[in-house]
């Protein structure tokens, strides 16, 4: 047993805040408010003004916490509870640290948490962070290894970053060569459930919701040249149900069923790679219109990709679009009455209008779109904060507020084209984003979240159009972030974010952050689709033996330098004076003649002059230059003293040593 | 001025060998000890020399000494002197004892008792003594040489170790070599070869000479050795308890009047080396008894474990 040092303590108590500290965001407060107080107490224990708790105190504390535990993580059994329970675990550790095992304990489960921060965020400010702390946790685990008595700060420290430097090389060869094996059980994080994405049904207000977000929805990079602004129609999800209030996917058994839609295309398909950002919900994005399903996943009937399992955690997928198109040409009877479907009775003056507007037009189904874009065009706002709707909602709108987000318009056109008999729907998903020049990456957010209507011709197929387009063009054209900058309630549940907008080089600095977090992404957290890859360009063919040699060789080489440096090594001594002078006595050693601890260079001079008379004189200068240099305070001397220390040893050489 | 100082010091240091035969090395140390201001202490058997080193110091420096020999039966007084009540006037009257000198040998001051002991260690450190409520300052400078039989002898009171750190160093003299004990046996008498010494320096002159000493350069590679040798003290497990920082200044302070007596104006390890077993000698104990003359093995395995360059 030993007792801890002053630095080891406060040493443990940084290690536990900074492993506490990426946590504090999602914490219960009790928890949090519990792990700030136990450090305090164990400095009260640790400095003798507060006895060690007796083991009823510990046993109520570990029954309030586990009762904290279960009442606050009633309904959820995810990573959040376990971790919740590691951080109260560390925290109730704190007041019976004694022996050196207790902070052995605390520590090492310190270094587990520090690792769990990663199922919180994923930034590549999280992993430099995690090295951070994983510095500290080291330098605690040092210092708790010091003596006592030899109280010192710095020394851990230093100790754990030296340590790090030697394990950095094997670090690097295990994130290379270590196999990344799939989770061997799944747990589900229900945390941001509520907050990101598309849903599958939308009421009218829904989309203006998600540009009070700047969540990354994902981001985007081709393989050919970017399409144009206008072409940047990201499908999600298509709605082809309306009930009065929300519009909503067909039926939810179609996204079992595997579509079989007819794509026809001359055009080449443009390849492109999403990494899509975890959303608790299936549905990925395509680029109009997907000519395949990424893998994983499927097209749906309204040829949106629909994955097999939900988005938990950050993917990537590759895909293809055809910008040219046309799509399913022909329709059955079945899925007509689908897209025509109304329900009963509702808003009677909008279908009064689509009926006077089909019988003006006759069979004309693109002037009736061109009468609705003329509407639109003429006396409607497009905002952000429309009013609610009530009672007839399509009604409402076109007749009464006339004010209304891409929502609206989508729902109110898709319902006028069906009471004009013109088979339509609605498609959710996101328009646009934010082009990085620098690193040809595409970004969109959730601000980017948009819905246009697909209405149905014979022979021509689904054709887009976007009422949006008509009242406000500079929704297609501008990004979004430029077209809001001004509008109170754009990103009004994230202002610091909004603050960025306003100023051209913050803007700019979060472009170089988020293109740097994208290849961070791309590279480090998605590597293991390029490990096979990567492995057989630095070793030709991949085999056991050569992929434990690559990982036996940097380990042999690390320990080799670890034990030079600790064993034989011995530190060569910084100064070129004192250098020099080691070098000399090396040499009289060399010939059996050692100095002794007691003998000062001037006595170890004089005794050598007498075994070597014939270097009496450069012992003599030798000596004379040590003192006025060490001992009479004449730093002046220092280059006559390694003159002399020079003149010696080569009059040494000349001594023959003894075989 | 320094020259000639130092010149007096070498002339004094030569006539003192004139009478202590083949003891160049012990009369070197002693006036160190004195010229450092500091008392000294000499232990040995008697007949050694002890007495005749005392009174040649005393000569040769031109201070004027006393001599007590101090027996078990002596008493406070006896040193620092009585009040008599005088009938002429009515009034008691301050006799001065012995200690009103500039130079005090005590004699064998282990045969006396603590208390006595006690009364002469207060005059060492205060430079006063007190005698009926009434303080009288000592003449300056004031030395005290104490000789004291090796505390192996029967009927002896040691001295504890709070009193032996008064002095500053501790010497002995030892059997002389056997050439020079025929020289001894050949020679004359050194008693009235005592009374012929010259006087090399007076009472100011020592004064100058310890102003002079104070002012010798201690590097920092010095004083790190000078740290170095009081650090080991304390941390190995040869001693049981290690240097005081008192016993650090007086080793320095030695050291320095060494090197004065070198001719140098600053100190080398040597010097420290040279001062090491008189001045810490009697100050350190070993962890375990390991027999006589523990101190000078102890300091033999201290200069042997501390390196000079570090």
């Amino acid at each position: 047993m030993k007792q801890l040092s002053r630095a080891a303590v406060l040493w443990q108590l940084a290690a536990f805040f900074a492993t506490l500290a990426p946590h504090l965001s999602w914490l219960p407060f009790w928890l949090i408010a519990l792990a700030i107080i136990t450090p305090g107490i164990r400095l009260m224990i640790y400095s003798g003004r507060w006895p060690l708790p007796h083991w009823s105190v510990k046993l109520v504390l570990v029954l309030a916490v586990i009762g904290g535990l279960l009442l606050t993580f009633t309904r959820e059994t995810g990573m959040a509870a376990t971790v919740s329970l590691l951080i109260a675990g560390l925290a109730l550790k704190m007041i019976e640290i004694y022996h050196r095992r207790d902070a052995l304990v605390l520590l090492y489960v310190s270094l587990f948490v520090s690792g769990t921060a990663f199922l919180f965020h994923q930034s590549i400010l999280m992993a430099l962070y995690a090295l951070f702390n994983l510095v500290l946790i080291i330098a605690a685990l040092n210092s708790i290894y010091q003596d006592p008595l030899r109280n010192d700060w710095l020394r851990p420290l230093k100790r754990s970053l030296r340590l790090l430097g030697f394990a950095l090389p094997l670090m690097l060869v295990l994130f290379i060569v270590f196999p990344r094996i799939g989770p061997l059980w799944s747990v589900p994080m229900n945390q941001n459930a509520a907050r990101s994405g598309l849903s599958d049904q939308m009421a009218p207000g829904d989309i203006s919701r998600l540009t009070r977000s700047n969540d990354l929805a994902f981001r985007a990079t081709f393989d050919g040249a970017v399409p144009p602004p206008q072409q940047r129609y990201w499908r999600s999800m298509v709605y082809g149900n309306y009930d009065g209030r929300t519009w909503s996917r067909v039926s939810r058994g179609d996204q079992f069923r595997l579509a079989d839609v007819e794509l026809i295309s001359d055009a080449t398909p443009l390849a492109y790679e999403v990494v899509f950002e975890a959303s608790n919900n299936p549905w990925l994005v395509a680029l109009d219109q997907p000519s395949a399903a990424p893998a994983g996943s499927f097209l749906t009937k309204g040829n949106a990709p629909l994955r097999y399992r939900p988005v938990d955690r950050r993917i990537s997928y590759q895909s293809s679009a055809l910008l040219d198109y046309r799509l399913q040409p022909d329709l059955t009877d079945f899925d007509r009455e689908i897209y025509l479907q109304l329900p009963e009775g509702s808003d009677p003056r909008s279908r009064e209008l689509a009926e006077r507007w089909r019988q003006e037009s006759g069979t004309d189904d693109a002037a009736i779109v061109r009468r609705a874009f003329e509407l639109f065009n003429a006396e409607f706002t497009y905002t952000l904060t429309p009013p609610q709707l009530s009672g007839d909602r399509v009604d409402a709108f076109l007749f009464d507020s006339r004010q209304g987000f891409c929502g609206h318009f989508a729902g109110a056109l898709t319902f006028l084209l069906r009471s004009a008999g013109i088979p339509a729907r609605v498609v959710a998903g996101y328009q646009g984003g934010e082009w990085n020049e620098r690193e040809a990456y595409l970004t969109v957010r959730q601000y980017d979240a948009h819905a246009w209507v697909e209405y149905w011709q014979q022979d021509e197929g689904w054709i887009r159009v976007d009422p949006t387009a008509a009242v406000a063009p500079e929704r297609v054209s501008q990004q979004a972030d430029q077209l809001f900058a001004d509008d109170p309630a754009f990103l009004a549940d994230t202002p610091m974010a909004r603050l960025q907008f306003g100023n051209a080089w913050m803007l700019d600095i979060r472009r170089q952050i988020d293109a740097l977090n994208f290849s961070w992404n791309r590279w480090v957290l998605n590597y293991q689709g390029q490990q096979m890859q990567l492995l057989k360009d630095l070793l030709g063919e991949v085999n056991l033996t050569r992929l434990a040699l690559l990982f036996i060789v940097p380990f042999v080489l690390v320990m080799a330098l670890v034990a030079w440096i600790q064993l034989g090594g011995r530190r060569r001594p910084r100064d070129p004076l004192e250098r020099a002078l080691e070098r000399l006595l090396d040499g009289f050693a060399k010939r059996g003649y050692r100095r002794e601890s007691r003998e000062s260079i001037q006595a170890f001079s004089k005794r050598m002059a007498s075994d070597f008379p014939s270097m009496a004189g450069e012992l003599r200068a030798l000596a004379n230059c040590d003192e006025a240099v060490r001992y009479a305070a004449r730093p002046d001397g220092r280059k006559a003293l390694l003159a002399a220390i020079k003149a010696c040893y080569r009059a040494l050489k000349t001594i023959k040593a003894p075989a | 001025m320094a020259d000639s100082l130092l010149r007096g010091v070498e002339e004094a240091s030569r006539s003192l060998e004139k009478v202590l035969l083949g003891k160049q090395q012990q009369i070197r140390l002693a006036l160190t000890c004195l010229l450092s201001q500091g008392h000294l202490l000499i232990e040995d058997l008697p007949g050694m020399g002890k007495t005749t080193l005392a009174h040649g110091l005393a000569r040769v420096l031109g201070l004027e000494d006393q001599r007590v020999q101090f027996t078990s039966d002596m008493l406070p007084a006896d040193i620092i002197g009585v009040s008599v009540f005088e009938p002429s006037s009515g009034e008691f009257r301050f006799h001065a004892g012995p200690v009103f000198c500039q130079l005090l040998l005590a004699d064998e001051i282990n045969r006396t008792t603590p208390k006595t002991q006690s009364a002469l260690l207060e005059a060492m450190e205060e430079g006063q003594v007190t005698a009926d409520g009434h303080s009288y300052r000592l003449p300056k400078p004031f030395f005290v040489i104490a000789t004291q039989n090796p505390v192996t002898q029967f009927g002896t009171f040691p001295l504890p170790e709070s009193q032996l750190d008064r002095f500053l160093m501790r010497i002995s003299l030892g059997y002389p070599a056997p050439e020079v004990e025929r020289q001894l046996l050949l020679g004359g008498d050194t008693r009235s070869m005592l009374d012929s010494l010259p006087r090399s320096l007076t009472p100011n002159d020592l004064l100058d000479i310890q102003q002079h000493c104070s002012q010798v350069h201690a590097s920092s590679s010095v004083i790190d050795y000078l740290q170095r040798l009081i650090q080991f003290t304390r941390d190995s497990e040869l001693f049981s308890y290690g240097v005081s920082p008192r016993g650090g200044l007086a080793l320095l302070r030695s050291a320095r009047t060494w090197a004065w007596l070198d001719g140098r104006t600053h100190l080398v390890p040597e010097d420290i080396q040279q001062v090491l077993e008189p001045v810490i000698g009697h100050r350190i104990r070993p962890a375990e008894e390991i027999g006589s003359h523990a101190g000078k093995r102890l300091v033999n395995e201290l200069l042997a474990q501390v390196d000079v360059l570090g």
